[in-house]
């Protein structure tokens, strides 16, 4: 989806807080001197994608180089198994949820020739199912997010051509809900995350237009519901606001072309507030710890809606603009 | 063996039962990314199960190995997948039943509940727990063990998707799964994962098909009660609208009830800015534009002015079809699988 059909981003006339830039990026480059902290072993079977989560977020803080190149790139390379896939960690399993995240983080750095790309499209290729669906690894638990994981790992090597992308559209269209949501398969209960993920397929496949227009409307208007009163953000009815939703809903109404129809100024304030304004970093909301899980999505919500000073974040990839343009062009 | 007491700690290094194994120490080479401080129980463990892991040992004793770890890490995904292939190996060859081994795929299921209990934001329990009852071929009880999860959170993602898993796998699109849905929805009628789940089982699965008599009659009654209990809801009306589009009813049957929560003309007090939103469609498609738009106008200025932009966007759109969902759309094809 085009950045340049959104509406002008509304300019903030008066700005609530501060964005604590240099705080951000020295909390990110933190993470890595905390290895003798109990969550940090706790959250091993999450590093490629603390890795991927840190590195977008500092590119988007125009902070590009605050992370390793080198020790980043063998760190990915350590991840990869002889199937080609991408485990957690080195010893981990290969898993299609880090698999992504490693090929997004050698795409951002520009190195995806350091590891064996086509050994990786065997792989994911391997995964799809014949519904059209993927599994996430050889145990089969199959999820729309596959479908987005698996697809954006090809397209970003240049293979979507190695799977049937049109049996994965279609499961994906099988996923919409009576609401217009998308839920993780067939009849499950819509939710902002596997909205983001259904139309990232459909975005990344050029198959938006599979949706009708009054689809389009209906699915873009249940995202704006998900805005509260205080102006954050939540990802179903009737549940509490958390700042991962800046990403999952906004990204979503950013490749509807409706990023308008929610009140992006109360957002913006709203996620200003869950910064932690001593450590750097920010909550799921306000007052509660930090991690970096958060900060990225935050960072996004507040790059898509213009907040000056953020390098722009691309609503389907979930990579800086830089790095899709340098991937597939121009749009 | 395999008693899985949290009280047991086992010393894997001193311990007799675990001589045969050579541990093998996690290598993060000289890779600085990779190392991490880990505590020395947990480091221990893990360097055992790359032991039997490497030898491809299947026996009973694995059993505690996993549980031992999945105890202090429950999200360690290779450790559950090991685990659910020793169980499978430990059947096949009955070593459940070797005369020291007290071990069935019950206990292991109790056990799974226990921990689902412990961890609820964990997804990997729930895929284990669907590996076992698929390959068991049986539900029996699993339908009052995720009542169980329901009990101290009754929109748990992950616990919803693996009951719509078991409902599919085994057809139990039945009167006791309807009164499950009763109950939830009685004790929160804003639970919008039984309004989801409900819609699933009386409409979502039957596709293109026809609904049953009296099915159709029986969900806008259930609907409009759980309306007017609480009126902003957003829940039932998006329910309320999905059953009137699968029996092709025109939505300005709804005129009559919208309006007593939303009295436009002359303005009273409206108690519902989803029946403002339904007013508007219907005004509309009745060509009564100044009574839609005059809907439009109070949502954007009064009673839902975060999302004004998307009032006017609406506002714009009055006299168009554009905006109209035909009856086939927003109807997932769900099959029952048994």
């Amino acid at each position: 989806m085009s950045s340049s059909s959104q509406p002008p981003t509304v300019a903030f006339t008066n700005k609530p807080e501060e964005l604590f830039v240099e705080k951000h990026v020295k909390y990110i480059q933190s993470l890595d001197t905390r290895k003798d902290e109990f969550e940090y072993w706790l959250t091993e079977h999450l590093r490629l994608n603390g890795v991927y989560w840190g590195l977008t977020a500092l590119h988007l803080l125009n902070h590009p180089d605050a992370l390793p190149r080198d020790e980043t790139i063998k760190f990915v390379k350590s991840c990869q198994h002889p199937s080609g896939g991408f485990g957690a960690h080195p010893e981990h399993d290969a898993h299609l949820l880090y698999t992504l995240s490693a090929i997004q983080i050698l795409a951002i750095v520009d190195a995806l020739d350091a590891v064996d790309t086509a050994a990786c499209v065997t792989y994911v290729a391997g995964l799809q199912k014949s519904s059209g669906v993927f599994a996430g690894d050889e145990w089969g638990e199959e999820d729309t997010r596959f479908v987005y994981t698996g697809l954006q790992t090809l397209k970003i090597l240049g293979r979507l051509d190695a799977v049937d992308v049109e049996k994965a559209v279609e499961f994906v269209l099988g996923c919409q809900n009576y609401d217009g949501g998308f839920g993780v398969v067939p009849g499950a209960e819509s939710h902002s995350g596997q909205i983001f993920t259904c139309l990232g397929v459909l975005s990344l496949t050029n198959t938006l237009d599979r949706l009708s227009p009054a689809s389009r409307d209906q699915v873009a208007g249940w995202l704006a519901q998900r805005q509260l009163p205080n102006g954050g953000l939540n990802g179903r009815p009737e549940k509490l606001e958390d700042v991962c939703y800046s990403w999952w809903v906004l990204s979503s109404l950013a490749m509807l072309g409706k990023l308008h129809w929610i009140d992006q100024n109360k957002l913006v304030g709203w996620i200003l507030s869950c910064q932690d304004d001593v450590r750097g970093g920010f909550a799921d909301r306000k007052g509660n710890a930090v991690d970096v899980f958060h900060t990225v999505f935050a960072l996004c919500g507040l790059s898509l809606v213009g907040w000056g000073g953020l390098k722009e974040v691309d609503p389907v990839y979930c990579m800086p603009v830089e790095t899709t343009k340098r991937l597939f062009g121009p749009k | 063996m395999a008693s899985y007491d949290s009280d047991d700690e086992v010393d894997y290094a001193t311990d007799p039962a675990w001589t045969d194994i050579t541990p093998l120490p996690q290598d993060d080479g000289e890779n600085p990314l990779a190392q991490i401080a880990y505590p020395p129980e947990y480091a221990l463990a893990m360097s055992y199960l790359r032991g039997v892991m490497a030898v491809n040992d299947h026996s009973a004793r694995v059993l505690d190995l996993t549980a031992d770890i999945i105890g202090m890490n429950a999200a360690h995904y290779t450790v559950w997948g090991y685990r659910f292939k020793t169980l499978m190996a430990l059947e096949t060859s009955n070593g459940f039943n070797d005369g020291k081994t007290d071990w069935s795929w019950r206990k292991e299921l109790d056990w799974v509940q226990s921990i689902a209990k412990q961890y609820e934001k964990n997804y990997q329990i729930w895929h284990h727990r669907q590996l076992i009852i698929d390959h068991l071929n049986d539900p029996t009880g699993e339908r009052d063990r995720t009542n169980e999860m329901f009990a101290s959170d009754s929109k748990n993602y992950h616990v919803w998707t693996y009951r719509q898993w078991l409902v599919k796998r085994f057809n139990l699109f039945d009167a006791e799964e309807l009164e499950a849905m009763d109950l939830l929805l009685d004790d929160d009628v804003r639970n919008n994962s039984a309004w989801n789940h409900r819609y699933f089982i009386t409409l979502g699965r039957l596709g293109a098909e026809d609904p049953a008599e009296g099915v159709i009659d029986r969900e806008i009654k259930f609907a409009k009660e759980a309306i007017s209990k609480a009126p902003q809801n957003p829940s039932p009306w998006n329910y309320l609208k999905a059953v009137l589009r699968k029996g092709n009813i025109n939505l300005a049957s709804l005129k009559d009830f919208c309006e007593r929560f939303a009295p436009v003309h002359p303005e009273g007090e409206i108690s519902s800015s989803h029946a403002l939103d339904i007013l508007s469609e219907i005004y509309d498609e009745a060509g009564d534009f100044v009574r839609a738009e005059q809907a439009l106008v109070l949502l954007a200025a009064k009673y839902d002015p975060v999302r004004k932009n998307y009032w006017r966007y609406r506002k714009r759109l009055l006299g168009s079809d554009e905006n109209v969902l035909i009856a086939s759309e927003k109807t997932p094809t769900v099959h029952a699988t048994a």
